[in-house]
């Protein structure tokens, strides 16, 4: 068996390079029943011949080609359902990629607007895979190493970011309706809790109950205060009456001494001047002299009187 | 001249009398004899005989057709009685002085010597000094000068409130309203009026208290009034018993600048029990209803 694979291998390699070849000359050698037999009578194949030829031998030995088997693994055996889903998702996510980038080179904004449209119903049905892969990427399968596992449950997770990157040509056109918006909305009344009046709105908080308080204790400290203005005020309007009163009942008293004393006032003026008068009069230098000639004739006639008396 | 009062008085004394050798007395000398024996009494403490010597020149002074002098002597004298503590003598000295007043026609001084013959004797005689004061008080009223006599309608009602005489110290405050509206001191007036209504009101007499707030009311200027008003809650509160409220307005400041005597009371109030008057207002009621009439 051995041999026989090695022979096989060389056979396959060999038909990669299969071109220029002498397929005859080679197949005539090897081929067995159920081919296209050559026409032995003129010894030549026409093309299609050999191209049949060809395929019936690669599918004979296709099961040889390792390459092939490889990729047959890759893409999924029958038992892993997750490979298999997770396979076809993966295949769409870069055809649609393909597609976008086909939708934004194109010029005509209608195919433009028809592409984008397609992708979004792809992009919309990839996404409800996702579900159904998380599910299956939890299963788990047989001969399946624990870092696949694991690696599986992230690209899983993956997908859906992947699924949303896919530009559909949404993301500008989101922008241009918001130009429009503000003008066209109602103005309307503000509420800070968004309109919700619920018992809990009018609910007494600490907060409110605190401010309250310490309103009352302030309004009650001015009270006080203002009391005591109060009180003052009265005091001095009451000594303010009083004065006032007072004042009014010296005024005639006054006035009284105010006459009195003018009175008086004349009449010193009066005696003043009949005092100069009489002093005048009296002590005028006339007289003085008078009074001293004659006291000195006096004296004189007292002096002669005593003198002749003496003797 | 000795300085021996005894020697002048002596010969004061001589002077004054008429004998065969004077025919007439010799005032003057005598006059100035007394008034020299009496201040030098009244400087060795020697009351009684400073007193008579006074009244002497007093009497020389009137002789001498003088009343001023007189009466200022008879004052002295007065002053000196009171020194003595001889009461009724001190009251007779300062009427004497008073009319001397009269008679020199001025009667501030008359109502002066009145009053403070009346402030010695109260404590004494308060009855005399009821009789004094209304004496003074109706001398400044002749004359005009009521303001003047505030002050003696004051010591008058503290008077009467001392012999408990609440009728008569409401009377006298109601009085000294009237003559605070004479001469247009409307504070005084609303105060004496409030005063009469505590008074009252001490006397628990609520019944002439209404009357008398009620009297008050008809001046149109005491019912706006801060005295007014407190007269008016003081009765509501009377009515309705409410001793809270009552303590309450007797300690405001309305009351605080009252008369002494009047604060007195008011911090008193309320006497006896203030059982609403509701008493009286249901048997109104009940004549109401049965009578049919």
């Amino acid at each position: 068996a051995l041999l026989f694979a090695a022979l096989a291998k060389h056979k396959l390699r060999s038909r990669s390079t299969f071109s220029a070849q002498d397929p005859r000359a080679r197949l005539s050698r090897r081929s067995t029943g159920g081919l296209p037999r050559c026409n032995t009578e003129t010894g030549e194949m026409s093309v299609i011949d050999i191209l049949t030829r060809v395929d019936a031998i690669c599918n004979k030995y296709d099961k040889y080609d390792v390459e092939k088997q490889k990729n047959l693994n890759v893409s999924g055996s029958g038992d892993d359902a997750f490979a298999r889903g997770y396979a076809a998702v993966d295949a769409e996510i870069e055809a649609a990629l393909e597609k976008a980038e086909l939708a934004s080179k194109e010029k005509s904004k209608a195919s433009t607007v028809a592409l984008n449209a397609e992708l979004r119903r792809t992009k919309a049905k990839l996404l409800e895979e996702v579900p159904k892969l998380q599910r299956l990427a939890i299963k788990k399968v047989k001969g399946l190493s624990t870092e696949d596992f694991a690696a599986r449950n992230d690209l899983v997770l993956a997908l859906p970011d992947r699924i949303q990157a896919i530009p559909d040509g949404s993301a500008a056109a989101a922008k241009q309706p918001g130009g429009w918006g503000p003008s066209a909305s109602h103005t309307e009344i503000k509420f800070d809790s968004d309109g919700r009046f619920d018992d809990e709105y009018f609910q007494e908080s600490e907060q409110s109950n605190q401010f309250r308080q310490e309103h009352e204790t302030r309004k009650r400290r001015q009270d006080q205060g203002l009391e005591m203005i109060s009180e003052g005020l009265d005091t001095l309007k009451n000594m303010a009456h009083d004065m006032n009163e007072e004042l009014d009942r010296q005024v005639p008293l006054a006035d009284e001494i105010d006459s009195k004393v003018d009175k008086a006032a004349s009449d010193l003026k009066n005696t003043n001047i009949r005092l100069k008068h009489t002093v005048t009069q009296l002590r005028s230098s006339r007289n003085f002299c008078i009074d001293i000639v004659l006291l000195i004739i006096i004296l004189g006639i007292a002096a002669y009187l005593y003198n002749v008396l003496k003797k | 001249m000795s300085s021996d009062p005894d020697k002048l008085v002596a010969k004061a004394d001589k002077l004054t009398k008429l004998t065969l050798t004077r025919w007439s007395a010799d005032w003057r000398n005598a006059t100035l004899n007394y008034e020299q024996a009496a201040n030098a009494y009244r400087v060795a403490k020697k009351y009684e005989k400073s007193k008579d010597a006074f009244e002497k020149a007093s009497k020389g002074q009137e002789m001498l057709s003088s009343p001023w002098d007189a009466a200022k002597h008879m004052e002295s004298a007065a002053a000196l009685a009171k020194e003595l503590g001889n009461w009724n003598e001190v009251a007779d000295l300062y009427r004497r002085a008073s009319e001397l007043y009269v008679e020199c026609g001025r009667a501030q001084p008359a109502s002066d010597a009145l009053g403070k013959a009346a402030r010695v004797v109260e404590d004494h005689l308060p009855d005399v000094a009821v009789q004094l004061y209304t004496d003074a008080i109706s001398l400044l009223e002749e004359d005009d000068k009521d303001q003047m006599a505030f002050d003696l309608y004051r010591a008058l009602t503290a008077v009467h409130i001392k012999l408990e005489k609440y009728t008569d110290a409401a009377a006298a405050l109601l009085r000294l309203g009237l003559a605070a509206d004479k001469s247009n001191a409307t504070n005084s007036q609303f105060k004496a009026y409030l005063g009469a209504i505590i008074v009252y009101l001490y006397a628990h007499d609520v019944k002439a208290a209404e009357k008398c707030y009620n009297d008050c009311s008809q001046i149109p200027a005491f019912l706006g009034s801060d005295q007014g008003r407190c007269g008016s809650r003081l009765i509501s509160a009377y009515s309705e018993g409410a001793v809270e409220e009552i303590k309450r307005l007797a300690q405001s400041s309305t009351i605080s600048h009252l008369d002494h005597a009047i604060i007195k009371l008011g911090r008193k109030l309320p006497t006896g029990e203030v059982t609403a008057v509701k008493a009286g207002t249901e048997e109104g009621e009940g004549l109401d209803e049965n009578d049919l009439t």
